[in-house]
C-alpha cells in the first residue's frame, strides 16, 4: 500500500467513524469521495484483499445482495457489502475503504458482494476485476430519469468488457441477457418446474418489455412465462431460444403472501416472503453459493435462518387491523405485488398511495401498464386511493372496474382510512414518498416505533 | 347490453407501449361501454396485414428507440393500408414515436435519421437540430396544458421527448401550448388533428386524463359507424374525467 492510498484509508475511516458515532449517520458516500480526491487509484489498489461480485439489475438487487451474503457467509466466507441503497462509486468506495478485510474462517479469500448501480458498473470495474457479475433483470424504471432497457444493459456490457475474464452469471428467463457482445464465460439461472405437458404456449402480454429476439428481432414466444418477459422463451423463426440453466427451480410448492416453498435442483427451500419475484432472488443467491463451492444443505439454513432479511415487505398492527405495507414503483413490481395478492387467501382491503416527487418518478403514466384489472380475481372487499396524485389513480382504478373508493387526498387521515376499510387485513401499496409520508404519520401515532 | 361495437386495432401494441399508451384504450373502453358499445381489440404487430377496412379505431402508441426503428422497417407494408384508413377519415390516436412515424421522417437522438411513411406531412428532428432556437441538447419533460381553440377545451398532461415535430401546411396542432413545451419547444403548438388523426407527445396517458378528448374521438368513431343514432348526448350523460 503507498502512503497516498494509506492516507485515502485514514481519512475515509475517520470519516466515516465521525458520521456515525458523532453525527449519527450511517453514510458511505462522504468517506468514500474524500478517499477518491485523496488516492484516485484508491479502489486498484486495496483490490488485492478480497475477491469482488458485483450485483446489479432493475429490480431485487438488494435482497438478492443480502442472501448472496448469508449464503456465502454460511459457507465459511468472510464477507464485505454495502449497505442498501449505497449502490454508486462513492458510497461502494466508502463501504470498501472503511471495513476491515478479516481472513474467511474457510482459509479462502475473502469476498466483497456488492449491489451496483446499473449505470455505475462500468465505474467500479474500471478499477478492479470482479471475480463475477450477477445480472437479475431488466425492467423499464422511472424512464424519465433512467432512460430504456436497452441502454441500461449497455451501460452493463461497458463494464463487463472492462473484466473479460471475470463470469457473468445471469438470469436465463430474461432474453435481454443473451444480447451483448462481450467475450466472458456466462452461466445461467431460470426455472424450469413446468413439464412439457403442461406447456402453454403464449406471447409476453403487450405491456412487457424486452421481447423481441436477438438474433432476428422477430417477437418471442414462450413455453410458459413466469412474469413479464421472464420464462422458456423460443424464436418461431430460427434456432434461438432460452439457453441450458446451470442452476434451475424444479418445483413450486407453495407461494403465500408470507412465504414460498419450492425446490432449486430438487433441494426444497423456503423463504420467509411472498412473491414469485423474490424466488428469483434466492435462485441468485444459490447460484452463486454453488459456484463458490458452498453445499445446498448450508444454502438452505443460510435462507431459514436468516428469515430477517426478507423484512421489506413490512406488516403492522393498527388498532386490530394487520396492515402489509408494499412498495410500487413501476409496472412490473406493481404487477407482482398483484400476483402476490392473487394467493392471499383472507379477504382484504387496498389502500393505493400515489405520488409523483423526483424519487417517486415524475411521470404518473406507468400506472396504466399495471394490471389493477386482475385484483377482480383477488378475495379483495374494497380499494381506497390516496397520496398527492390521488386523482391518477382513483381514476385508474375506477377505469379498471372498481367505482365505489374511498379517497384520501391528505395522509394525515390515514389511520382513519385504514380503520374505515371493511377487513382485518388491510393492503398499503405506495410510492417511495407516499411510503416516506405514511410511515411518517404511523411513527407519529406510535403504530411503529422510531425512525422513518 | 352492448348493442354496438368497435373495432380497435393497437399498432404494434406489444412494442409500442412504453408510457401507458395501453390506457387509452382503456378509457375509450370505459367510455364506450356506459353507453352500450363494446370495443373488440386487436392486436396488429410485425409481419401482420393491417386491413384498411376491418377497424373503427386505431391506437399507436410510442416505444424505445429500439423497438421503434423495428416498427419503422415493418411499417412500410402497412404504408397503403394506413394511407386509405387515414384519408377515409378513420379514426386514429398516434402518441410520441407513432406520431413521428406517420410523418415523413425523424431523426432519433443518436443522429440517425430514419424514415416515417410519409401519410402526413409533418417531420421530427432531433433536439440538437440548428435550427432550434431554444432548449437545444434537452429532453423537452414536464407537465403540459394545452388548449385546443376550434373546441376550446383544455388538454393535460406529461411531455417526455427529445424529438422536435413541425407539422406541415395540411395539419393544425391538437392544441397551443398553455404551459410546456409541445411539439418542438418553439411555436406553441402540440401535437396535430388532421382529419380524424390525433397525434400527440401527451403521456399520462391522453384519454385518460381528458375525457373530453376520448368523448369527442368516441363520436367521430360512431357517427361514422353508426350515423342514425344520436351518440352525442348518449355520451353528454357520462361523467367526464379530467384531471
Ligand atoms: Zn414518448
Amino acid at each position: 500500500m503507498t502512503l497516498k492510498s494509506s492516507i485515502a484509508r485514514a481519512t475515509a475511516k475517520t470519516t466515516y467513524w465521525f458520521l456515525r458515532n458523532i453525527l449519527h449517520r450511517g453514510g458511505t458516500s462522504l468517506p468514500g469521495k474524500l478517499a477518491v480526491s485523496i488516492d484516485p487509484d484508491i479502489l486498484k489498489t486495496i483490490q488485492q484483499d478480497f475477491d469482488l461480485i458485483i450485483v446489479t439489475g432493475t429490480n431485487g438487487k438488494t435482497l438478492t445482495t443480502a442472501l448472496i451474503t448469508r449464503v456465502l457467509e454460511s459457507g465459511g466466507y468472510q464477507v464485505i457489502t454495502n449497505p442498501s441503497g449505497s449502490n454508486m462509486i462513492q458510497g461502494i468506495t466508502g463501504t470498501l475503504v472503511t471495513t476491515k478485510v478479516k481472513t474467511s474462517p474457510n482459509g479462502k479469500k475473502p469476498l466483497a458482494v456488492l449491489e451496483v448501480d446499473e449505470a455505475n458498473v462500468e465505474k467500479i470495474t474500471a478499477a478492479i476485476q470482479p471475480k463475477m457479475f450477477v445480472l437479475t433483470n431488466i425492467f423499464r424504471d422511472q424512464m424519465d430519469r433512467y432512460g430504456e432497457i436497452y441502454t441500461t444493459y449497455d451501460k452493463i456490457v461497458t463494464g463487463i468488457k472492462n473484466a473479460p475474464e471475470s463470469l457473468v452469471l445471469a438470469n436465463g428467463d430474461s432474453p435481454i441477457f443473451m444480447r451483448g457482445d462481450f467475450t466472458n464465460p456466462r452461466r445461467y439461472f431460470g426455472f424450469n418446474h413446468v413439464s412439457p405437458a403442461n406447456y402453454q404456449p403464449d406471447v409476453a402480454p403487450i405491456n412487457t418489455d424486452g421481447i423481441l429476439s436477438p438474433t432476428d428481432n422477430s417477437v418471442l414466444h414462450y413455453d410458459f412465462i413466469t412474469y413479464a418477459n421472464l420464462g422458456q422463451y423460443f424464436s418461431t423463426t430460427d434456432k434461438f431460444s432460452r439457453p441450458k440453466l446451470n442452476y434451475q427451480v424444479t418445483s413450486i410448492d407453495d407461494l403465500t403472501p408470507r412465504y414460498s416453498t419450492f425446490s432449486i435442483d430438487n433441494t426444497p427451500l423456503r423463504i420467509e416472503i411472498g412473491g414469485l419475484y423474490n424466488i428469483y432472488n434466492a435462485l441468485a443467491a444459490f447460484s452463486v453459493g454453488r459456484e463458490f463451492g458452498v453445499a445446498p444443505e448450508q444454502i438452505k439454513k443460510a435462507f431459514e435462518s436468516n428469515a430477517q432479511i426478507f423484512g421489506r415487505q413490512e406488516a403492522i398492527n393498527v388498532d386490530g387491523k394487520d396492515v402489509i405495507i408494499v412498495l410500487i414503483k413501476n409496472p412490473v413490481g406493481t404487477n407482482s405485488v398483484i400476483d402476490m395478492m392473487l394467493s392471499e387467501k383472507d379477504e382484504f382491503s387496498l389502500l393505493a398511495l400515489l405520488n409523483a416527487n423526483y424519487a417517486d418518478g415524475i411521470d404518473t403514466s406507468w400506472i396504466w401498464d399495471a394490471e389493477f384489472e386482475k385484483l377482480h380475481d383477488t378475495n379483495i372487499q374494497a380499494v381506497a386511493t390516496g397520496g398527492e396524485r390521488y386523482k391518477d389513480l382513483q381514476v385508474r382504478l375506477k377505469m379498471a372496474g372498481f367505482t365505489e373508493q374511498a379517497v384520501y387526498e391528505d395522509l394525515s387521515k390515514v389511520v382513519t382510512a385504514i380503520k374505515s376499510l371493511p377487513t382485518k387485513k388491510v393492503y398499503i401499496a405506495a410510492t417511495y414518498t407516499a411510503m416516506l409520508q405514511l410511515r411518517e404519520q404511523l411513527s407519529t401515532k406510535g403504530y411503529i416505533k422510531g425512525g422513518f | 347490453m352492448a348493442n354496438y361495437d368497435i373495432s380497435v386495432a393497437h399498432l404494434y401494441g406489444n412494442l409500442m407501449n412504453t408510457y401507458g399508451d395501453y390506457g387509452n384504450i382503456i378509457a375509450l373502453t370505459y367510455y364506450a361501454k356506459q353507453i352500450g358499445v363494446s370495443v373488440d381489440y386487436h392486436l396488429v404487430s410485425l409481419g401482420d396485414e393491417f386491413d384498411a377496412i376491418a377497424y373503427d379505431f386505431v391506437l399507436f402508441g410510442g416505444g424505445q428507440d429500439y423497438e421503434e426503428t423495428i416498427v419503422a422497417n415493418d411499417l412500410k407494408s402497412k404504408t397503403n393500408q394506413l394511407h386509405d384508413y387515414i384519408e377515409n377519415d378513420g379514426a386514429l390516436l398516434a402518441i410520441c414515436g407513432g406520431f413521428q412515424l406517420l410523418g415523413k421522417y425523424m431523426i432519433m437522438a443518436d443522429g440517425t435519421k430514419v424514415d416515417g411513411i410519409g401519410v402526413m406531412d409533418h417531420y421530427t428532428t432531433n433536439m440538437y437540430d440548428d435550427k432550434l432556437t431554444t432548449l437545444t441538447g434537452e429532453r423537452l419533460t414536464g407537465n403540459i396544458v394545452i388548449k385546443n381553440n376550434e373546441t376550446d377545451e383544455t388538454y393535460h398532461g406529461f411531455e417526455n421527448h427529445q424529438g422536435r415535430t413541425f407539422l406541415g401546411e395540411s395539419e393544425r396542432s391538437l392544441g397551443t401550448v398553455i404551459s410546456g413545451n409541445g411539439n418542438n419547444g418553439m411555436d406553441k403548438t402540440e401535437g396535430v388533428i388532421y382529419r380524424n388523426v390525433y397525434g400527440s407527445y401527451f403521456h399520462g396517458p391522453i384519454f385518460t386524463r381528458n375525457g373530453n378528448l376520448a368523448k369527442r374521438v368516441l363520436i367521430t368513431i360512431l357517427n361514422k359507424k353508426y350515423p342514425t343514432i344520436d351518440w352525442h348526448s348518449m355520451l353528454e350523460a357520462v361523467e367526464t374525467e379530467t384531471f
